[in-house]
């Protein structure tokens, strides 16, 4: 697809080089933070709102939307109301499993395909290729009455399983297309190599592998946002209340409490709180992935 | 070098796991429901039309004007992402990569990541209160008002996905070999031509590739407009994009009966739309770009 | 280090996700030997507490062999969500019924069974069968509920104004001048935002009024008349002519939206369903309901009265006899009394007469005194093609209140699209 090789390079190597900041240097990193910090400005400021105005009572909501919650508008009722009619620890469980299981399946899938059709070139790879790349531009959702009656026909329906296996269905085509621009920037040469000394396929694949982790790290970002966020599929495929995800229960909840503004901002704070966590912590390693270096 | 007998048994071998789990569960069904656009199911049988359906799509006064008003709406949609979206990421990838920020690098593009982890009903409902004319920052009715109704939903969507071009170009430019980048600097290029005259042309083909794929996704669009103004996304429709009127004909609604053969119709249509656009973009741009190749 | 026990750590966590997937798959179906579990589809995700603690729990005492599931999906994605489950056989045992086109459709492919004969449906009149009534004209689904439209008065606002109820549109206007000219308050909390809302909670409340309820509903299914026939010009007009009196802004406002304005005081009348009777006095507003004012003194009054509710016995169910049981109880009065009274502002459909509880619910029951009753205008008959002359109106509508359409031009597209595919039924 792509056509630059990727050579990252450690983005944390010290620079020999490195001097003091001169005078224009000092001027430009004004000027790139003041543009920065405009930009997480929006980007978070909304976001905050809703997180905020979760505090507050209705009266507070609506009175002044964007003050902060004071001692007369002040109120935990929304989060009390998700507490006792929520059913949040089981989805965040059934949410975490379905996406951590699908990006393990997709990064599997993909990366033993990707590496295939870029290494054992034949005269229907081009073709195989086309079709998976195909796929990132399907509809899934049209699939939908099919979808069902073969989770039917195999006893998957309202499973989190039923899930797991059309998220990947569904990730498999951009995973490839991925993985396949990581694996034709490694060098043919350490292949070669390796294949001398005997190693097996499996074997040259796993001295590969350390080489393509960003892309890994890549696969595992785009899986993610996707299937954690997916309110069709868990209402076809798995709506019952043990199997619900987090979206879909805040969905529930949100239709339940339409006119119950503190639980509902209380809901959807504590439907968006585990990625945002959960990307903040794991964002260093995950984004070091994606720029490491060939096993610097 | 491996024979060709034994690339062909390792090909089977390792993308044979992928192909199933794809064509089971994504090609396979969506096949079938595209079948149904060749059929008139009515009154519980179902009769072989050919293209009737398309010709209905295309004919029906009533129904056609729907579909070129999705049209052109998907393509208003698409087209602010593109002017918005994809600079704007780029910027944001461009000034993450300044080594003068180095030490809080990560934390900016934490921050800026993080609508793109939101689900639609939070980036919907947030939004909706801020430019609410009631109580809200904006007095006048954005979403009221036909003519910006959709940009405004479309800015929505940028806002909440902004953060992907921005890492997908941000990897591609510090994948730049440095040696390239130390041979500018001794020639004393500034850092905004060193981008344009270098950095860029590098990184082309990976800006290509992320406007097409906000092609594809925005031309598969549904969940924003939908969140926001339901499956008959008004006012008067100026809203309704190809992925709306999809669901509205497959699946009807409380009150409009559904007509599954002709939502499958249209689905077809604009997969059809998608595969010729995407391809011709792989035929006569992707190849130019390849000339920049390192 | 880190980095290579991260797979694995994932991997594992992974393996317990699929080992406990697979777990759940033998759930469900292992209760207590001689107990029937029935699961129960609707679209009434707000009633679901009430339900849960209230009529299901009376239902199960009586019946200590069946249990019943309510699962509710939310009314946008119900028709897709109920009609992938049907199509693929997972549909729940019963389920609510769409009153009339789209469950015509329904039935016509088989989704429901024929009630006819079940214990308890001859206590139901023609009239409010009628909704749920195949081609053949026999009962597929139980009516439950019926719900009223009208308007919300915010009592203390009117006393200080000095306003009194209207009675005559004539008055109606008075009023509303009356609150805009004092500038203190909203004179009417309504959005066009939710083009639905416009259509059912406004046109189709103040206008059987104008087109005198089912004369003018069944004309225009038999032919005999036409959306550009005066009675109807009058009553898109008379939308069109409450615009003035709406919230700035009002193009973009919702009808979450318009609830908030209203229950904190800061509008005086809202147009909206008996549905939302507990969501309209949740803030202790002291809250009024009145009828949709008549053209003149004297007028016959019209009021809407929408079948909503029915409940329909999936024809794949494989707990047919339990389900039949709950339907035969969903059609007693037992039912009906509790329902009633614990979900207020929903109407029983049943011939006995049933008392509510609910001040506001009761307001609503009285409006009917005196009054013909009509369901709304669209959706029997005119909304089976494309366009539906439903999802049509609330275009149409918004178009009128956002871009100043008149009520001619408005009428004439809705009838036009409408000649496009609807022969009458003569």
């Amino acid at each position: 697809m792509t056509a630059v090789p990727l050579k990252p390079r450690s983005e944390s190597r010290a620079k020999p080089s490195r001097v003091r900041l001169q005078k224009g240097e000092a001027s430009s990193a004004i000027a790139v933070h003041a543009l920065l910090i405009v930009f997480a400005i929006v980007a978070i400021l909304p976001i905050l709102v809703v997180v905020m105005n979760s505090f507050k009572t209705t009266m507070g909501i609506f009175g002044a939307p964007f003050a902060v919650p004071g001692a007369d508008t002040f109120n935990l009722d929304g989060y009390k109301n998700v507490f006792t009619r929520g059913n949040f620890a089981a989805n965040y469980l059934n949410s975490i499993i379905v996406t951590v299981a699908t990006i393990v399946a997709t990064i599997v899938l993909a990366t033993a395909a990707a590496w295939a059709l870029v290494e054992y070139k034949v005269r229907i790879s081009p073709l195989l290729t086309g079709f998976f790349i195909l796929g990132i531009m399907l509809p899934i959702r049209l699939g939908t009455v099919p979808i069902i009656k073969m989770m039917v026909a195999t006893h998957l329906i309202d499973t989190l399983l039923a899930l797991v296996l059309v998220y990947t269905a569904m990730q498999l085509p951009l995973a490839i297309a991925l993985m396949m621009t990581y694996f034709r920037s490694v060098p043919g040469e350490l292949k070669e190599a390796a294949r001398m000394d005997g190693a097996s396929e499996f074997q040259v694949l796993g001295i590969a592998l350390p080489l393509v982790r960003p892309g890994l790290a890549a696969v595992a970002s785009i899986t993610m946002l996707p299937v954690w966020n997916d309110l069709w599929f868990p209402l076809i495929l798995a709506p019952s209340k043990a199997n619900q995800t987090v979206t879909l229960g805040v969905q529930q909840f949100v239709g339940q409490f339409q006119s119950d503004y503190p639980a509902l901002l209380a809901a959807l704070t504590l439907g968006a709180l585990p990625l945002i966590v959960l990307f903040t912590v794991f964002s260093r390693q995950f984004i070091q992935g994606l720029s490491a270096g060939y096993g610097k | 070098m491996i024979r060709t007998g034994t690339r062909y048994r390792l090909l089977a071998l390792f993308v044979l796991p992928a192909l199933l789990v794809y064509v089971g569960f994504s090609v396979y069904p969506l096949l079938s429901s595209v079948a149904l656009s060749f059929f008139d199911t009515a009154d519980g049988g179902s009769v072989f039309t050919g293209f009737g359906n398309y010709v209905y799509l295309f004919t029906d006064p009533y129904v056609s004007e729907r579909f070129w008003n999705a049209l052109r709406n998907s393509v208003l949609f698409f087209g602010i992402h593109l002017v918005v979206e994809l600079p704007i990421g780029l910027l944001m990838a461009a000034l993450l990569t300044s080594n003068s920020i180095r030490r809080s690098r990560g934390v900016y593009r934490t921050l800026l990541f993080i609508p793109a982890t939101l689900s639609v009903v939070i980036v919907g409902f947030l939004w909706r209160l801020i430019i609410n004319p009631l109580w809200g920052l904006i007095s006048f009715p954005l979403l009221g008002d036909p003519s910006t109704a959709l940009p405004t939903i479309s800015l929505m969507s940028v806002w909440q996905y902004i953060g992907i071009p921005m890492i997908f170009l941000f990897t591609a430019l510090i994948a730049i070999p440095d040696d390239i980048l130390e041979a500018s600097r001794i020639d004393g290029a500034r850092a905004w031509s060193t981008f344009w005259q270098i950095k860029f042309p590098l990184i082309l083909p990976q800006f290509g590739l992320i406007s097409i794929l906000t092609y594809i996704w925005t031309f598969n669009g549904f969940d924003i407009v939908y969140a926001l103004n339901g499956s008959a996304p008004g006012p008067n429709y100026s809203t309704d994009i190809l992925g709306t009127m999809f669901y509205r004909t497959f699946f009807g609604s409380s009150g409009q009966v559904a007509d599954t053969d002709l939502g499958a119709t249209i689905a077809s249509v604009v997969f059809f739309i998608i595969l010729v656009t995407t391809a011709a973009y792989f035929v006569v741009l992707q190849r130019r770009l390849k000339t920049y190749e390192l | 280090m880190r980095s290579k026990l991260a797979p694995l750590a994932a991997l594992t966590v992974a393996a317990v996700g699929l080992a406990l997937a697979g777990c759940s798959t033998g759930g469900g179906s292992g209760d207590g030997a001689d107990v029937t579990t029935i699961t129960f589809g609707n679209w009434r995700v707000e009633d679901a507490s009430l339900w849960e603690e209230n009529v299901i729990p009376a239902f199960e005492k009586a019946h200590p062999d069946i249990k019943v599931t309510y699962q509710p999906t939310g009314t946008d994605d119900y028709n897709a969500a109920i009609q992938s489950q049907i199509e693929s056989g997972t549909g729940p045992d019963v389920m609510m019924c769409r009153p009339f086109d789209v469950n015509r459709a329904w039935i016509k492919d088989g989704y429901f069974d024929d009630l006819s004969g079940l214990d308890g449906i001859d206590g139901f009149t023609d009239t409010a069968l009628a909704a749920w009534q195949g081609d053949d004209g026999d009962p597929y689904c139980v009516p439950i509920a019926s719900v009223l439209a009208g308007f919300y008065y915010n009592k203390a606002i009117f006393s200080e104004l000095g306003l009194k109820v209207p009675t005559t549109m004539a008055e109606f206007t008075d009023v509303l001048k009356a609150i805009k000219d004092d500038g203190k308050y909203t004179p009417l909390a309504l959005g066009s935002a939710d083009g639905w809302q416009l259509s059912y909670n406004v046109l189709d409340s103040l206008g059987p009024n104008y087109w005198q309820g089912e004369d003018g509903r069944l004309g225009l299914i038999d032919g005999t008349k036409k959306l550009t026939d005066p009675e109807f010009v009058d009553a898109f007009q008379a939308v069109s002519d409450l615009k003035s009196y709406m919230p700035d802004g009002f193009e973009s406002l919702t009808y979450e939206d318009q609830m908030q304005l209203f229950t904190l005081g800061k509008a005086a009348i809202m147009p909206d369903g008996s549905w939302d009777v507990t969501a309209a006095s949740a803030t202790g507003l002291d809250v009024g309901i009145f009828a949709p004012p008549v053209q003149k003194a004297g007028d016959q009054r019209y009021l809407q009265e929408m079948p909503d509710q029915g409940v329909g016995l999936n024809a794949d169910s494989k707990n047919k006899d339990a389900a039949k049981v709950f339907l035969s109880w969903l059609a007693s009065s037992d039912f009906q009394s509790i329902y009633v009274d614990k979900v207020p502002g929903f109407f029983s459909m049943g011939s006995e007469p049933v008392e509510y509880t609910n001040a506001l619910a009761q307001e609503f029951a009285d409006l009917k005194t005196d009054a013909l009753l009509t369901p709304r205008l669209q959706l029997d008959r005119l909304s089976a093609g494309t366009p539906p002359l439903d999802d049509d109106t609330w275009a149409v509508l918004q178009t009128v209140l956002n871009d100043g359409v008149s009520a001619e031009d408005a009428t004439t597209t809705l009838q036009t699209n409408l000649d496009s595919w609807y022969t009458p039924a003569s």
